[in-house]
């Protein structure tokens, strides 16, 4: 018995000395994936950083107004933030492709499905980022243009372009997640025909006077503005 | 692929014809079919009554045009035709060159082919006049240029006779701004005819500036700052009374912000070296009497500008507060809640505005063509307090207050530079 | 060569202007005679001109440079006798050289026998031969010609105490064609000179003739009933004469001088002169054009006779204020070159000497419609003397040689009658005919070449003349056609190169062979013609069909 669980022994240090014999060159060419991974990472970031200043992208992102939302989300400007990111995705893709090279059994699997889903991410943080710098920037836009016409509410208007805009990236980032695409789709139709329609009616049939008079001032305002103001110039 | 070029072959063989000038003025004709005529000849007339020995061409951008009707201008063609006057014989063949344009031309790619023919022609004194504008005569075309061709100036801004509540944005805003920041008394940057130097042209034509949107829509304006910080030789010239606006241009308040404050932002932006160490302002000759307001009555809705000024600076207070330093916005807000009697918009805050203005421009908080848009009800505001404090001041009276106005913006110049060179705190 | 009976001489003649004082001095008094000008004789015929027309020779005071006449049928003993003159005339004919005299109808001089008679006495038959007044107030407003020396058309006789009429120096006093016996006084004088054989004569200040009281006493009716009268007989009785007129006077005006043929056979054209060099200044083609396109249509057998030179000022009467201010700013900047609303200046100096912008003046006048005159010195350059008082400073000695006096006389310098140009760029040194004779490329050679290209056609003379309008205003370009030739003529008004395109659609098929060359160039197509230009360059260009 005592030879048996020797026996039992030897053989199980023996496994155990051969799995971690078979183990280590793996986990040594990981870590080599992983360090050439950064050093690529490394390059790749300061090449783009490079590349993104000649093209001067901060200042379209300051026009564009998607600047201001990185700050206030406390993030580098653009083309630090895209560098960064580029570094980061190269780098975790390595990383991911060294822990492959690991052949952990249920890891490999794993991996390849988050490999798999990580550009449907991006696209989806892509979405939003961009929904949030055009609803920033039309109803900003739409809120001036209104002000200065002279229009009422235009605060409301701003916000209902806010609102549509920020549904449609939402229902698109969604949907690109591949998050209950038929529920998804079929709330922001109904939502956004709703809302459209609900839009119409009141103006339309609540508001005829003040349909009336809108147009009455818009088409008498072109006239009247001109000539009830100073000439500037 | 060949690239780009600015001149055409034709309007290249009508240059060759040409030959050197002493004189040329350029005009962009586009849309003024029924008006061009007239100007044309009136610049002939200036030439054959004031400058008879000289070598002249006239350039037309934008020629060949049609009216509403689809009429074509006349008076079109390289050799003029004769304009006879009883008593004068010009010595010199005429010439008029037409450079036509495919699709609108802006005003800047008008003014770049005249500057392109300007130095190809080697002249010596140029001027753009606008074909629309009604107070154009032979005296004012050679009000333009004799002070380049005589007396050696490089540029020369236009002076008008204006009705006292005409110009409100120029007097209240760019004139002092721009006297204060950039050391130059021009009361008119911002006009429809001007004059310049052939080495000012050649200056600016090689400056690599013409995509972009300022030099797009006043250029007049970034000519004369370059001249300015180029050390070049400015003055002003009498025209006369300032011409009506005409139908196509501009008179939409954010509009006409967007082109001038815009184009006097992204100037102070372009020239910061120059303007940051500038000192104080010097006065500029003048040739003629000095402008003159003129007290005809007009008829102005008051109550709407302040209703304007009142909802505007409401609606648009994140955006102001993101603009704007605190302390100036929180006195804006004061000023909002007073009664439209009592309402006055006060020299300083309207100084320290502006300057706020200016460096969120610099330092671009927002889109800048938002921020632009953005003053448009501070500047009526400011336009309601000035109608109603000088509703019975006299000329005189008015260019006094124009003078303390300037003279705040030169005191206050300190305050814009700190906030220039500050760095930008998030808003949120 | 003998001469050739033509009574259209006179429009393919090419005409050297000179006064026989000037130009050759055979007897050591310092005065050019006539056996010296019959000496250089051969030296004109060499030139290439076909005709010769003599300033005043007549006895004189010399007041006015002989234009101021004491005797109409001599010559004056300084220049030698009625024999020296006609042995000049024989030889000048042998060699096939026309001459024209000067016939001043308008005054004589006061020291004419005329006048003494007149002014003796208030009876004398010849009184009413001139023009006189108990008062200086008749005919009102009539300008004054010699702005610059006199104060009035009338001068006061104090021998016979009255006025008498003068429209030039006041001892000129005006002729009264009003009396028949002046006519043919005049008549008389001029049967003279044409039997003894001259060819015409140039009639001086032929447009004050008459006075009548409301006018500017200019260019009357009656004046050219008397050129009429003139015409008549010398046609009749004289067949192949010229009467060649001097009336400084618009195209427009000058033209009744021609009549229907039947006054003048010739005028010279005053106004165009001062614009070629307005134009060569101002580098446009506008000033040539414009005076003519007024000049009006002369009739078939008439012809206008033009010139760079003279012996008077260069005219500014026929421009306007402001391009009379321009003449004097360019080309008179001292006001001692001025005088009379004009410049006493030659060609060359008026040129700075650039051989260009002569050789283009010339090429304008032999190429533009009319007769050409050269005014002697010109082909050789030679330059002038402003500080010589009145106009003489365009009147000094021929230069021949670097020798003594220029070769124009042995007498001692001091003797002359004016002295020779003796500065450092005109003096006779440096510019002489001798030396110009050696030189290959002198402008001496190049005249007597351009003469010889003009000469052989006749396209020149008589042709019609049809502008071009290129874009390129410094570029003056015309087509001469007569009959079967055909000439382009192309000019370079620039001092800088220049390209030309011209549209000779019209001419589409023609070869143009360079005239002094002889060299062809690309014929004429479909597109417009490209030339390109040196400064100052002109092509002739005879254009043939093959």
């Amino acid at each position: 018995m005592r030879q048996t669980i020797l026996r039992g022994l030897e053989q199980v240090y023996g496994n155990l000395v051969h799995m971690i014999a078979e183990f280590l060159p793996r986990f040594l060419v990981m870590l080599i994936i992983i360090v050439i991974g950064l050093l690529v990472a490394l390059a790749l970031k300061y090449i783009l950083r490079a590349l993104l200043g000649l093209t001067k992208l901060d200042r379209v992102s300051d026009d564009a107004g998607a600047s201001r939302v990185l700050r206030m989300a406390h993030l580098p400007p653009m083309t630090e933030l895209l560098s960064r990111s580029i570094f980061w995705v190269t780098w975790i893709g390595f990383i991911l492709v060294g822990l492959s090279v690991l052949r952990v059994a249920g890891l490999q699997e794993q991996i390849s499905r988050l490999f798999q889903f990580l550009p449907e991410v991006f696209v989806a943080i892509l979405i939003l980022f961009l929904g949030a710098v055009i609803a920033n920037f039309l109803s900003r836009t739409a809120l001036l243009a209104a002000v200065n016409a002279g229009h009422p509410s235009p605060k409301i208007l701003s916000w209902s372009i806010r609102f549509v805009i920020w549904i449609l990236a939402i229902s698109m980032t969604l949907e690109e997640l591949g998050v209950a695409r038929q529920t998804v789709i079929s709330a922001f139709s109904i939502i956004f025909g709703a809302s459209m329609l609900g839009l119409a009616i009141a103006f339309g049939l609540g508001g005829q006077d003040l349909a009336r008079k809108c147009l009455e001032r818009y088409l008498g305002d072109t006239k009247k503005k001109e000539d009830k103001e100073p000439q500037p110039l | 692929m060949a690239e780009d070029v600015l001149l055409s072959d034709d309007l290249l063989r009508q240059l060759m014809s040409v030959g050197e000038v002493d004189l040329l003025v350029g005009m962009s004709s586009h849309n003024a079919a029924n008006t061009v005529s007239h100007a044309l000849d009136a610049i002939e007339e200036s030439f054959q009554r004031n400058f008879v020995r000289q070598r002249v061409v006239i350039v037309n951008v934008g020629g060949g045009d049609k009216d509403e009707d689809g009429v074509e201008a006349k008076g079109q063609g390289n050799l003029a035709e004769k304009v006879r006057l009883p008593g004068i014989i010009s010595l010199r063949t005429s010439h008029r060159v037409t450079a036509n344009i495919s699709g609108p031309p802006s005003a800047g790619i008008a003014l770049r082919t005249i500057l392109a023919a300007a130095d190809l022609l080697r002249a010596r004194a140029c001027a753009v006049v606008s074909p629309a504008a009604s107070n154009l005569t032979p005296d004012s075309v050679a009000n333009l240029l004799r002070p380049i061709y005589r007396e050696k100036f490089d540029f020369v801004a236009p002076l008008y006779t204006r009705n006292r509540y005409q110009g409100l944005l120029a007097r209240n805003l760019l004139y002092p701004m721009s006297r204060a920041l950039f050391g130059c008394g021009i009361r008119e940057l911002f006009s429809d005819e001007w004059g310049f130097s052939g080495r000012l042209a050649a200056l600016c034509l090689n400056q690599d500036v013409w995509h972009e949107e300022a030099i797009q829509a006043r250029p007049e304006a970034w000519m004369g700052i370059s001249a300015i910080s180029s050390d070049f030789r400015c003055c002003q010239a009498f025209l006369g009374e300032k011409s009506q606006a005409t139908k196509g241009l501009a008179t939409d308040i954010v509009e006409v912000l967007r082109q001038t404050v815009g184009t006097l932002f992204w100037c102070l932006e372009a020239r910061q070296s120059w303007w940051l160490d500038c000192g104080k302002s010097q006065p500029v000759p003048t040739f003629g009497p000095a402008h003159e307001l003129t007290s005809d009555p007009t008829d102005l809705d008051r109550h709407r500008i302040f209703e304007m000024f009142r909802s505007g600076v409401t609606e648009l207070e994140p955006i102001l507060s993101s603009i704007l330093d605190p302390e100036t916005h929180s006195e804006i807000k004061s000023i909002v809640s007073l009664e439209e009697g009592k309402f006055r918009f006060k020299s300083d805050l309207w100084v320290r505005t502006l300057y706020d203005f200016a460096a969120s421009y610099h330092h671009a908080v927002i889109n800048r063509d938002h921020l632009v848009q953005a003053l448009a009800p501070l500047y009526r505001g400011m336009t309601y307090s000035f109608l109603v404090e000088h509703s019975d001041s006299s000329p005189a009276e008015m260019e006094a207050a124009s003078e303390m106005l300037c003279g705040e913006f030169e005191l206050q110049k300190p305050y814009l530079m700190e906030r220039w060179k500050a760095k930008v705190e998030v808003k949120s | 060569m003998r001469l050739q009976k033509d009574n259209l001489w006179y429009k393919d003649a090419v005409i050297y202007q000179l006064h026989v004082r000037t130009f050759s001095d055979s007897n050591g008094d310092g005065i050019g005679d006539f056996a010296g000008l019959t000496q250089r004789l051969d030296y004109l015929e060499e030139l290439g001109i076909t005709a010769i027309w003599l300033l005043p020779f007549y006895p004189s005071p010399l007041r006015d440079d002989g234009y101021d006449i004491a005797d109409y049928t001599s010559v004056h003993a300084s220049y030698g006798s009625l024999e020296d003159f006609k042995t000049f005339l024989a030889e000048a004919h042998r060699r096939g050289l026309r001459i024209i005299i000067e016939m001043v109808l308008n005054h004589t001089s006061d020291q004419h026998p005329w006048f003494k008679e007149a002014r003796s006495s208030r009876e004398n038959p010849r009184r009413d031969w001139y023009v006189w007044s108990e008062t200086d107030t008749r005919y009102q407003g009539v300008p004054i010609v010699f702005v610059d020396t006199e104060t009035s058309n009338w001068a006061w006789d104090p021998v016979s105490k009255s006025y008498y009429w003068h429209r030039f120096f006041s001892h000129q006093p005006d002729l009264n064609f009003d009396n028949p016996a002046v006519f043919e006084a005049v008549w008389d004088v001029m049967k003279f000179w044409l039997n003894l054989g001259v060819d015409g004569f140039r009639l001086d200040a032929v447009a004050y003739l008459v006075e009548r009281e409301g006018t500017l006493c200019e260019n009357l009716p009656e004046t050219h009933a008397i050129i009429r009268e003139l015409r008549k007989r010398l046609d009749l009785a004289y067949p192949g004469a010229m009467l060649l007129a001097e009336a400084n006077q618009w195209p427009a005006d000058v033209r009744a001088y021609f009549g229907d043929g039947d006054e003048f056979h010739a005028a010279f054209h005053f106004p165009l002169m001062p614009r070629m060099f307005m134009a060569v200044k101002l580098e446009d083609r506008k000033p040539i054009i414009e005076i003519l396109d007024q000049t009006p249509e002369i009739p078939d057998s008439c012809q206008w006779f033009i010139f760079l030179r003279n012996h008077d000022e260069l005219t500014l009467e026929m421009v306007t204020d402001v391009e009379r201010d321009y003449m004097y700013d360019e080309y008179a900047i001292d006001k001692t070159m001025r005088i009379n609303r004009g410049i006493r200046r030659r060609l060359a100096p008026m040129m700075d000497n650039d051989r260009r912008r002569i050789e283009l003046l010339n090429g304008l006048l032999m190429s533009m419609p009319g007769t050409p005159i050269v005014y002697y010195g010109d082909e050789i350059g030679m330059g002038d003397n402003i500080y010589l008082g009145d106009r003489n400073g365009v009147r000094t000695p021929m230069q021949w040689n670097s020798a003594l006096n220029a070769g124009f006389s042995l007498a001692d310098p001091e003797r002359l009658y004016a002295p020779v140009i003796s500065n450092a760029v005109y003096g006779y040194q440096a510019v002489n005919v001798d030396s110009q004779k050696r030189s290959g490329h002198s402008l001496l050679r190049w005249m007597k070449s351009l003469l010889q290209v003009r000469n052989a056609f006749q396209v020149f003379s008589r042709g019609t003349i049809q502008f071009f309008n290129p874009s390129n205003h410094r570029v003056l370009a015309y087509m001469r056609q007569f009959g079967e030739e055909t000439v382009l003529v192309v000019n370079n008004l620039s001092s800088s190169a220049q390209a030309v395109e011209l549209d000779v659609q019209r001419y589409k098929g023609y070869i143009p062979i360079e005239m002094f060359g002889r060299n062809l160039f690309p014929r004429f197509g479909n597109s417009p013609y490209l030339l390109t230009l040196g400064p100052y360059q002109f092509y002739w260009f005879q254009l043939r069909r093959i």
